[in-house]
């Protein structure tokens, strides 16, 4: 015992001088020190950063990285409650409508950095004229395939309605193939797009109406989730996409096994570090119903800067330089992202060449974002009854119902 | 069985009256200050247990009373009506079927493993150390790798690990391991019991060390096969391990939310969904920390109801056989 | 009783790699490039492939997160199982009645769910300027004892007694018996009870996520977390961090299991 307590001496004085030492490098007393709370991964961060510091060589940043999202969204609510949040932070669709009522993201309208930003991604994080957070990308998600299979039944790439859509996908499952599939451990990106090209044709009223109480889910909604549903009602799909995640989706499509899937502009990055040599390309959603092909989207989290910060006029600098075509180069290089801002054309794989142009332009639909209240109650109960549906335990209208239901009591 | 009237006398009052005897033996004084010096020893875990649990729930159970959004200090007293939103908001229960048969079910089965499991363990075997480091491991990496793993081995292609093995030995077509409702419960009863089997059989490792060597061997020489002996002198003196273990099992099989929440999402439709992930979807994401907090002490109660129960029914258990 | 068993041990072993199969799969996948881990991901790697390693260990002061981890993870049992071993000690010596109520009631701390106290404990920390320190994690980390009370005290209810009064009636003090008597006696306990909360700690996330905001004081398991992307994650990255978590804690295990052995066996009236 007593040998024993004195290895854990030994290693607990071992482990301070360890700190002890560790803590010596830190804390730069001089100039400004801005703290950031980033939410992209300390790989993709790093680079900007360091350019930031080079071209303002007074101003430090110290960052801390919380993966996103529940993490990320949990670390700020805690630290902005205890009036110990970052001077620059994330503001998501997750956080914002919280941030914006306690008054913790300061209004940027007007500030030089957002003049080269589309209107749809200030409007995201956006209320009454002002804008909270300063958004430079967006993504949008729509059906990756690939064009050695499509080949193999003469397609040269998937149709522009969803008949025919549904047609290609029966003609791959007789030549034995199999013709597409999603991961529906999220909403899915063929009804967000059928959604989004609704709300478009209606002159984006579509949800005001439903949350004003004009129109419901049911009216509005059933139509297109029995279209989605044909998928799965005309056996073109497996239903065991219920039980299926992103990640394995696409190791699927990866590896050659299926056609088309749903896919951001992320998985073409990995599906192409995973297979090179696979030949893929993406395209918007096939319309519905006469409707346009349109892609499930949304504006990526925009940076904000806490009005308490001691550091405002440095947070801002750190915002320019982030929107400026020198910061925003080196940070669309990390990620492949779909940048948005004017003055900077971003270099992106060819096989999103269909889709850029909608993308920058803000067409692209997310249910969740979309909603003005109970977002994240109202996606679950949609996700988890949609999943109900692909089993074929409950209808379209069922679902739709649900979702009424589900609004009227939160 | 004789060997087991000659167990060493571990129950509460038998234990407290011991001290107290030897203590009347050195005088009165001599008692009291050494009664004193005994209940020192508690004052640690007490400091502990104010400071970190209760102050914390009493705060928790302010903001319940009131609409806190948890972001903003700037908040109003609104009595009971937390509560009564919850009571009458029919999914918050959404959940509560999975998570007691999630409870039950892992505390059950991996009870029945780990015990044998720890025997096995701690008899002298080859390659004892790489067994009992391979048993324990599977719950430690962070569930978001692990969630990764497991969706691939139970993935309900044809292709998915569990279902490529089963087609080539059985020729059994895919299995929808994760698509299928009750698959699905199972798929995560199963994984939560092969996280924590392990780890319980360490702790009943330990347990066993406290049966005398001398016991075995009486009932040896009494002739006792090793299945008597493991029914006779085992598992009653594990009685109070099992106590603590299924107490754990209980408490954490009740607060489930990781693990069905990376492994199936809740999903297929409500199938695997747990009253903590209602908890933290209806309060924490919708920026109602109020609610939130009244959830959190409504389930606090209800666990504590059901943990102290099986509690008390597994230590009248352990007095009767001891 | 002393011969070891080959049948049961292929058994036991058998079982061993069904269980540690995922365990397999984390391992062998950092071995690999993103193309080979898709492609095949349960076979073992083609080539000897270390650039995940070599990536990871450019890029992180992994010695800095180590002693971070290491200070905090040691701290922290420590606080744990001297508290714990403290009442659950003094919980045997005076069970009366307030003491056995007081005991029931720190079974609340199993009940509580984590989330509900963390903004009040944040403030707390906050106030007492701990918010952001290694230390203030050691104090968040000390809710534990009740964990280690709760198993040490079900252990020595289980221990002959009489060891004690020996000892007592030979005039031997309160901290006495309980320093070189008592502890050595549970000793299986405490180091059982001791590879729990260091697997615990070393792996936690939730607090250093929350409490840790300096770069330089983050421990470990915040590294692994910096490979995950909001819709990808870098799964060799992520891996290969989670296996260089792990090593340590697989060295730690196999050292101290082997001291899981009967304290009434190694003599523990040997003191």
């Amino acid at each position: 015992m007593t040998r024993h307590s004195r290895h854990l001496a030994a290693a607990l004085s071992l482990a301070t001088a360890l700190a002890v030492s560790a803590c010596g490098g830190g804390g730069a007393a001089d100039g400004d020190t801005l703290t950031l709370l980033a939410w992209d991964s300390e790989e993709v961060m790093t680079p900007v950063l360091e350019a930031f510091e080079e071209a303002h060589p007074d101003i430090d940043v110290e960052a801390t990285y919380s993966p996103p999202v529940a993490e990320y969204i949990q670390a700020l609510q805690t630290r902005v409650l205890s009036g110990t949040a970052p001077d620059v932070f994330l503001i998501a669709a997750e956080n914002k409508t919280n941030l914006i009522e306690g008054g913790h993201v300061l209004d940027l309208a007007g500030e030089d950095f957002l003049a080269g930003v589309p209107e749809f991604n200030q409007q995201t994080y956006g209320a009454d004229g002002a804008v909270y957070g300063l958004s430079l990308s967006s993504w949008g998600a729509g059906i990756l395939y690939n064009e050695d299979l499509l080949a193999e039944v003469g397609a040269e790439e998937p149709p522009d309605t969803w008949d025919e859509f549904l047609a290609l996908c029966a003609e791959l499952k007789d030549a034995g193939i199999t013709p597409y599939l999603e991961p529906l451990d999220a909403m899915p990106g063929v009804l967000s797009a059928f959604l989004g090209a609704y709300d478009a044709s209606t002159g984006h009223t579509m949800d005001d109406e439903i949350f004003s109480g004009a129109s419901t889910f049911e009216e509005t909604w059933t139509p297109l989730l029995e279209q989605y549903n044909r998928l799965y009602d005309e056996d073109l799909v497996t239903r065991d996409t219920v039980g299926l995640g992103p990640d394995q989706v696409e190791a699927e499509f990866a590896n050659g096994r299926v056609a088309m899937m749903i896919a951001g502009p992320w998985n073409v990055n990995s599906v192409r570090e995973a297979a090179p040599d696979l030949e893929v390309r993406m395209v918007p959603i096939p319309g519905v119903d006469g409707g346009e092909p349109f892609l499930a989207g949304a504006a990526a989290p925009g940076l904000a800067i806490n009005p308490e910060s001691g550091n405002i006029e440095a947070a801002k600098a750190f915002l320019s330089f982030f929107a400026s075509p020198e910061g925003i180069e080196i940070y669309q290089a990390q990620l492949g992202a779909i940048t948005v801002t004017d003055d900077f054309e971003p270099p992106l794989d060819p096989a999103l060449d269909p889709v850029v142009e909608d993308v920058r332009a803000g067409n692209v639909y997310l249910p969740q974002i979309a909603w003005q209240r109970a977002e994240d109650v109202l996606n679950v109960e949609a996700v988890a009854q949609i999943q109900r549906m692909v089993q074929g335990e409950i209808t379209p209208r069922e679902v739709a119902q649900a979702l009424d239901r589900k609004l009227a009591s939160s | 069985m004789t060997v087991a009237t000659e167990a060493p006398p571990p129950s509460g009052s038998g234990t407290a009256t011991r001290p107290r005897a030897a203590g009347r033996r050195t005088g009165p004084s001599g008692g009291w200050r050494e009664a004193a010096a005994h209940q020192l020893f508690l004052v640690p875990v007490a400091a502990v247990f104010i400071v970190l649990f209760v102050i914390p729930l009493g705060q928790t159970f302010y903001w319940s009373l009131t609409d806190f959004t948890g972001y903003s200090d700037d908040f109003a007293f609104v009595g009971l009506e937390n509560y009564r939103t919850i009571l009458s908001d029919p999914s918050m229960t959404a959940g509560l079927t999975f998570t007691l048969l999630f409870a039950v079910g892992t505390t059950v089965l991996t009870t029945v493993i780990a015990i044998p499991l720890a025997v096995a363990l701690n008899q002298r075997l080859y390659g004892r150390n790489l067994a009992r480091s391979l048993f324990f491991f599977p719950a430690i990496p962070s569930m978001a790798v692990l969630g990764l793993v497991w969706g691939y081995i139970l993935s309900p292609l044809g292709s998915g690990v569990l279902n490529s093995v089963l087609d080539s030995t059985l020729g059994l077509g895919p299995v929808p391991w994760l698509s299928d409702s009750t698959l699905a419960k199972f798929s995560v009863i199963m994984v939560g019991v092969w996280g924590g089997a392990g780890w319980h059989a360490v702790l009943y490792l330990a347990y066993l060390q406290s049966i005398p060597h001398e016991y075995y061997e009486v009932a040896t020489i009494d002739g006792a096969s090793g299945r008597q002996r493991f029914f006779h002198i085992t598992l009653p003196l594990l009685m109070p391990a099992m106590v603590i273990s299924q107490f754990l099992l209980m408490t954490n099989g009740l607060k489930v939310f990781d693990l069905p929440y990376t492994l199936t999402n809740g999903g297929p439709g409500f199938a695997t969904q747990t009253i903590t992930q209602s908890i933290i979807v209806s309060g924490v994401g919708q920026g109602q920390y109020g609610i939130a907090s009244a959830l959190a002490v409504l389930f606090t109660i209800a666990v504590a109801a059901l943990a102290f129960s099986q509690l008390l029914i597994s230590r009248r258990i352990e007095r009767r056989v001891l | 009783m002393t011969r070891r068993r080959p049948l049961l041990s292929v058994v036991v072993i058998g079982l061993a790699c069904l269980v540690g199969m995922p365990l397999y799969y984390i391992l062998v996948n950092t071995f690999k490039t993103q193309e080979e881990m898709v492609s095949s991901p349960l076979a073992p790697p083609t080539s000897f492939y270390l650039d995940n390693y070599l990536e990871v260990f450019d890029r992180i002061p992994l010695a800095q997160s180590f002693g971070n981890t290491l200070y905090v993870t040691v701290g922290a049992v420590v606080v744990q199982l001297l508290v714990g071993a403290t009442a659950a000690y003094g919980m045997i010596l005076r069970a009366t009645l307030f003491n056995r109520i007081f005991g029931a009631l720190l079974l609340l701390a199993f009940v509580v769910p984590g989330q509900a106290t963390l903004i009040p404990l944040y403030r707390t920390l906050v106030d007492a300027e701990l918010v952001d320190t290694l230390n203030g994690l050691i104090f968040m980390y000390a809710g534990g004892s009740i964990f280690c009370f709760f198993l040490i005290q079900g252990y020595i209810r289980t221990l002959p007694f009489e060891i004690i009064e020996a000892a007592r009636i030979d005039g031997a003090g309160v901290f006495q018996i309980f320093w070189r008597i008592v502890l050595p006696l549970i000793r299986p306990i405490l180091i059982t009870v001791g590879i729990f909360q260091t697997m615990w700690v070393w792996n936690d996330f939730i607090l250093p996520n929350v409490f840790i905001s300096s770069p330089e004081k983050r421990t470990i398991v915040l590294e692994v977390y910096s490979a995950v992307g909001q819709f990808t994650t870098d799964w060799p990255a992520f891996m290969t961090l989670s296996v260089i978590v792990l090593v340590p804690m697989v060295v730690f295990f196999v050292l101290t299991q082997r001291h899981i052995i009967s304290g009434l066996l190694a003599g523990g009236v040997k003191g």
